[in-house]
């Protein structure tokens, strides 16, 4: 390099800094680098770092309820959506995210999830038909869910629940033993999203289910599970039976 | 311009220094050691003498205490006029100062410049590279982030691992029983007056034996040094030779001062380094990582087998350092040029791509638990795709007993384990519940964690993980 | 060399002075040499092992892993955070504890809990940990280091003060067996 053009080069560099020193790029921005992880309110990173894993990127086609579902947003109000972001549910795969309950989340953060969920609600309720309550009124019977289940839902999970043209296994041990009474009730009531499972309202010509029914059907499903669920080898059996 | 000259004469007939001077400046140096390949050392002086002003620039603000030390790093940050950028310049240059250190002493090296007579320049010159990165580890402290406190935390826990004195050596390191105030303290004064001060009581012989013992001539295949002969030969080369200034000297100034330039141009373009997270132990979220020139150690330290980990820490420091002091004593004659030093080429080739190569593992660093992948990291619809109810729980079981923070789907997710996106064309449904249940292969035996409904659940996912139409692993021992 | 047989008075003066000053530096090492080596002995008298508490046990539910964090004992007043120590609380069942240091027994980072799969994994260099702190798998040799702890009024409380690692002298920390 030249003497000339280094000296063309250290002045333009001076001159950069004592005219710009707001506008070069490397100049920190006011927030330290690394917030400490209980001042992380925004929603959607503390959503893709908590909850993208099981329920989907933007709420949609995870493994589990899908939470941007207006069925799904409808149907459970903030003091559910809430609770159970605290403090998971026992005996499932979902886990507490409080601090209080074992968590990494502070009830502030758990407040902007929970804020941020809601916020993926359209209108109202969809199709203007209000979904049946989050929890049952009272206990369901086995024996008309039995029934409900042949009207609603044995055209594609087969007479029994085994599976059947549309749709797999639904009475399988395992499965049953890894989802609660609540979760198969909010699988009746919003079906599954972005897949074949319809939602309470469509699952027979003519007419939603009605509420009973919801309740009656979760109530046959319940009575399916078994005392030992997930003995490998019949269990598999059965889990191959399903497939198609 | 007259009164300059008699200030001058005035002020040299008291000091003595300007004949000095003048015969530095003018001595004889060989034609062919005015080049290009001549300037990094006198660059990584000039790198050093931006560290003494902008350090202790940021020593006018800077708080050396384990409470403040973070929020003044904030404030240099903001508040100072171009204090960030000032911070940026002693960031940038010590990794700029890193560098030209190794590369003159690979320079050094490979030109046989450490032979006779200059052995004793080139062992203080590794006394000055372990110095150099001393400041570098310790500046790495200095910036009190949680990177530097876990960073102390895998120096403590190296240190422990001295035998008997070990707790001892962990408490004069830490200067009490935690990283605390009292560390910080320590490495501010490690960082600032003990290390420096003998940076420059030791650059100041090394140069002055550069000058005493006569620059290094370029090598040449075939001109063998010999005790009995280098200094008569090298007298003739000098003789010959051309004026150190200006001949020599305009290469290193238009080098420093382009080392200078890219340095401000980091600076201005790249910012600081950090800080990071606050350095409170508390937050334990956090994953560290060490500095740039230290990511090699972070791959050694992860790559080596448990028991081999203990000696290869305790001894490799001092034998890497002993090897690299009698170097000079052990070939002090003979040939200089690369050509006819195979060994010697081979040598650096092996440690430049270890280096490069454990480094380049540590940016992605396979071997660390993505530690949140198992909420954070979507499963890719793809694979839950005409899932049954059971698959679909198990893709569950899957995320939220953490299989995901060492095994990845559709790329993300961790890299400790193996990708399980064609998990089932290796694993039959056997042999992944064995898998799971005893874990081995440096897998944790989930055995107690899951239920038999987990483990069928999660197992009857796995098997469905493969592309469409390629059939599944089959047990040899079955028919 | 006739110096050397016939010493003047002024090199036997020398060598005194030599001598006079190699005495005063031996006696003024004593002092530099002490109190660099001061951190060894404690602060202010106080061993660095005190038992502190946790909190009332009710903080910590049967049957779950919960992280705790104490203020370290001996603290300077410009410590800050840095004497804030968290540690993992194991709470088997009843009065009957396993209280973990947070730091791997590998190279000190953070292990964190995942209550799912009842392991501690760490953010370096992957050590794993299986719930009652025994090695799992990844390069520690050894299990968590484990804190001594009481139950004192209602009280959790653990003799703690110092960084954990595997120095031999460092009490807090017990061996701990693999039981797979």
């Amino acid at each position: 390099m030249s003497g000339p053009a280094l000296w063309s080069r250290a002045a333009a560099v001076a001159a950069a800094l004592a005219l710009a020193s707001c506008d070069l790029p490397g100049r920190p921005g006011p927030e330290p680098e690394v917030l400490r992880p209980e001042q992380v309110l925004d929603f959607a990173t503390l959503y893709s770092q908590n909850c993208a894993g099981c329920h989907g990127a933007a709420g949609k086609g995870g493994a589990a309820v899908s939470l941007a579902d207006p069925v799904y947003l409808a149907y459970a109000d903030d003091a559910t959506v809430r609770r159970v972001t605290a403090n998971g549910v026992a005996h499932t795969l979902m886990p507490a995210f409080a601090q209080s309950a074992g968590g990494m989340l502070t009830d502030k953060q758990i407040d902007v999830l929970v804020r941020g969920i809601r916020g993926w609600a359209g209108a109202a309720a969809p199709g203007g038909i209000k979904p049946p309550a989050y929890t049952a009124a009272a206990p369901g019977d086995a024996a008309r869910g039995a029934a409900a289940y042949q009207t609603f839902c044995a055209r594609c999970h087969g007479p029994d629940g085994k599976g059947g043209s549309g749709g797999h296994s639904i009475v399988d041990g395992s499965f049953l033993a890894l989802i609660s009474d609540q979760g198969l009730r909010t699988a009746v009531v919003t079906g599954v999203p972005g897949r074949d499972a319809p939602d309470w309202r469509s699952d027979a010509p003519g007419r939603p289910m009605t509420e009973q029914e919801v309740t009656d059907v979760v109530a046959w499903l319940a009575s399916q599970r078994t005392q030992f669920p997930g003995q490998p080898y019949p269990s598999l059996n059965t889990t191959h039976g399903g497939k198609q | 311009m007259r009164l300059l000259k008699a200030l001058g004469e005035w002020l040299d007939f008291r000091l003595k220094l300007g004949e000095g001077i003048r015969d530095a400046a003018t001595h004889p140096i060989p034609k062919s050691s005015a080049s290009w390949w001549y300037v990094f050392g006198s660059a990584a002086l000039t790198v050093f003498g931006i560290q003494v002003v902008t350090g202790i620039l940021l020593a006018i603000v800077y708080v050396p205490t384990a409470a403040q030390a973070w929020s003044s790093l904030q404030v240099l940050n903001h508040d100072p006029t171009l204090g960030w950028f000032l911070r940026a310049m002693h960031g940038w240059a010590s990794n700029f100062m890193v560098a030209l250190v190794l590369i003159h002493m690979l320079q050094v090296f490979l030109f046989g410049a450490y032979k006779f007579p200059r052995e004793l320049t080139w062992i203080i010159g590794v006394f000055l590279l372990l110095m150099t990165l001393g400041m570098a580890f310790t500046g790495q402290v200095l910036r009190f982030d949680q990177d530097a406190y876990w960073g102390i935390g895998i120096g403590a826990s190296i240190t422990g691992r001295v035998p008997v004195i070990g707790g001892a050596l962990v408490h004069l390191l830490l200067g009490g029983p935690i990283i605390g105030g009292d560390t910080l303290s320590r490495f501010f004064a490690l960082h600032v007056f003990i290390i420096p001060g003998l940076l420059i009581g030791l650059v100041s012989l090394h140069l002055l034996m550069v000058l005493k013992l006569g620059i290094n001539e370029w090598p040449m295949p075939g001109r063998i040094v010999r005790r009995e002969t280098y200094l008569k030969e090298y007298e003739q080369l000098t003789h010959e030779g051309v004026p150190f200034v200006p001949d020599a000297i305009w290469k290193d100034l238009v080098f420093g001062a382009s080392i200078v330039a890219a340095i401000a141009v980091c600076a201005a373009v790249l910012g600081p380094f950090g800080p990071g997270g606050q350095p409170d132990p508390t937050i334990i979220q956090a994953a560290p990582r060490p500095d740039f020139f230290f990511l090699w150690l972070f791959s050694l330290l992860s790559l080596l087998p448990p028991q081999m980990e203990t000696p290869v820490l305790l001894l490799m420091p001092p034998v890497a350092i002993l090897i690299l002091l009698l170097v000079p004593v052990l070939s002090g004659e003979g040939e200089k040029h690369w050509k006819k030093r195979p060994v010697a080429v081979l040598t650096v080739l092996v440690a430049a791509v270890a280096l490069g190569s454990f480094t380049h593992l540590a940016r992605s660093t396979p071997w660390s638990p993505a530690m949140s992948a198992w909420s954070g990291a979507p499963v890719p619809i793809s694979e839950l795709k005409g899932r049954s109810a059971l698959e679909r729980r198990g893709a569950l079981v899957f995320q939220a007993k953490q299989c995901r923070n060492c095994h990845a789907l559709g790329g993300a997710g961790g890299m400790r384990g193996p990708a399980l996106d064609e998990v089932a064309l290796r694993l039959t449904s056997d042999q992944l519940i064995r898998q799971v249940l005893q874990g081995g292969g440096n897998m944790p035996a989930y055995g107690k964690n899951l239920s038999p409904a987990e483990t069928t659940a999660l197992v009857s996912y796995l098997e469905t993980l493969k592309p469409e139409g390629r059939p599944p692993a089959h047990d040899a021992s079955q028919p | 060399m006739s110096e050397t047989q016939q010493p003047t008075r002024r090199t036997m003066l020398t060598r005194l002075g030599i001598l006079l000053n190699a005495g005063i530096g031996a006696v003024l090492a004593v002092p530099v040499v002490s109190y660099i080596l001061s951190p060894l002995r404690g602060k202010n008298g106080k061993p660095y092992n005190q038992w502190v508490r946790l909190g009332p046990l009710e903080q910590f539910p049967e049957g779950e892993t919960r992280l705790a964090t104490f203020r370290n004992p001996v603290v300077r007043p410009w410590d800050g955070q840095t004497a804030d120590i968290p540690c993992w609380v194991r709470r088997i069942e009843g009065e009957q504890f396993q209280v973990f240091a947070i730091n791997c027994a590998h190279l000190g980072c953070p292990v964190r809990w995942f209550a799912a799969s009842g392991l501690f994994m760490c953010p370096c260099h992957g050590g794993v940990y299986y719930a009652d702190g025994s090695r799992a798998s990844g390069p520690p040799e050894r299990g968590l280091f484990e804190y001594e702890h009481k139950v004192e009024d209602g009280q959790l409380a653990i003799l703690a003060g110092q960084l954990p690692t595997l120095a031999a002298e460092n009490r807090t920390a017990r061996r701990k067996t693999c039981d797979c």
